[in-house]
């Protein structure tokens, strides 16, 4: 910012919030699926540009900036959620009989639709898709949601959730023998 | 031969763990070839393998598609009314 003095910050922060406060919202509002968690996120947001803005010195468009600053906020948020959950067993006998093979009624059958961008596309579909996310015990959603938010590779994920890959790659494993069965029940058979 | 078949022999299980394993880190050879194997004979691991996939692509997109922007004024007037004043 030119101008360091606290209250043209503060005047500039105010039209940052006008120029961009719905765009951050409805953005973590998608990726956290919860209103008041998104509100906090996006105010937390805008005081931490406050608190950073001489570090800003308009090196790079403000709402990149404001954004960055976003998506770490909401990677923290997963962070917690994910290590104030204990974890969670969820027996595979479900899947599985005691000879490891897949149960009769649960053997995954090929999925019919008729294209895949068709259906990335598809409101209905993706409100689906996010109803059998939320139906995932918390820590595993977390650990779901932390690994699309940013283009993370394994082993940063492992190392900011400090957890080893091989718990981790189960965790997913579970996470999706559930997803694919929610969306075989509520999409793909009907 | 036999006994080498049964080495490399998987279960549904195991080959269903394997399957996403391979989705976020590299296999080991010896994975891998199990791996082959039981999806070239296993037609329930073989279509897991494929919807483990679709899957990925579908949380991909979920995730990066933009969203029709939400107004929401109360939360724009309350970061203004809470921002350090002087």
């Amino acid at each position: 910012m030119q101008d360091n003095s606290a209250n043209s910050t503060s005047k500039e922060i105010e039209n940052w919030v006008y120029l961009f406060s719905d765009e951050l919202f409805t953005w973590a509002f998608y990726k956290t699926s919860n209103k008041e968690v998104a509100e906090d996120l996006v105010q937390e947001t805008f005081l931490a540009a406050f608190q950073k803005a001489d570090s800003f010195e308009n090196k790079s468009e403000p709402k990149t900036w404001l954004f960055s600053i976003l998506k770490n906020k909401i990677a923290d948020h997963f962070r917690k959620v994910y290590r104030n959950n204990s974890k969670i067993e969820i027996s595979l006998e479900y899947f599985f009989d005691e000879n490891e093979n897949w149960i009769e009624n649960q053997k995954p059958k090929n999925w019919e639709f008729d294209d895949e961008k068709h259906l990335l596309d598809n409101v209905e579909f993706n409100q689906t898709l996010k109803n059998c996310l939320q139906k995932l015990p918390e820590k595993w959603n977390a650990s779901i949601i932390y690994k699309f938010i940013e283009e993370k590779n394994a082993d940063q994920i492992c190392q900011e959730l400090e957890i080893s890959p091989t718990n981790y790659w189960q965790i997913l494993h579970r996470s999706k023998l559930q997803l694919r069965k929610c969306l075989e029940l509520n999409w793909f058979k009907k | 031969m036999k006994k080498l078949m049964h080495i490399l022999m998987l279960s549904c299980k195991k080959a269903s763990e394997l399957i996403d394993k391979k989705l976020l880190v590299k296999l080991s050879v010896k994975e891998n070839m199990m791996l082959q194997i039981h999806t070239g004979m296993c037609d329930a691991c073989k279509s897991y393998q494929k919807q483990s996939k679709t899957i990925d692509k579908l949380l991909e997109n979920y995730f990066a598609n933009p969203q029709a922007t939400i107004q929401n004024i109360e939360l724009k007037e309350r970061i203004i009314e809470d921002l350090p004043k002087e």
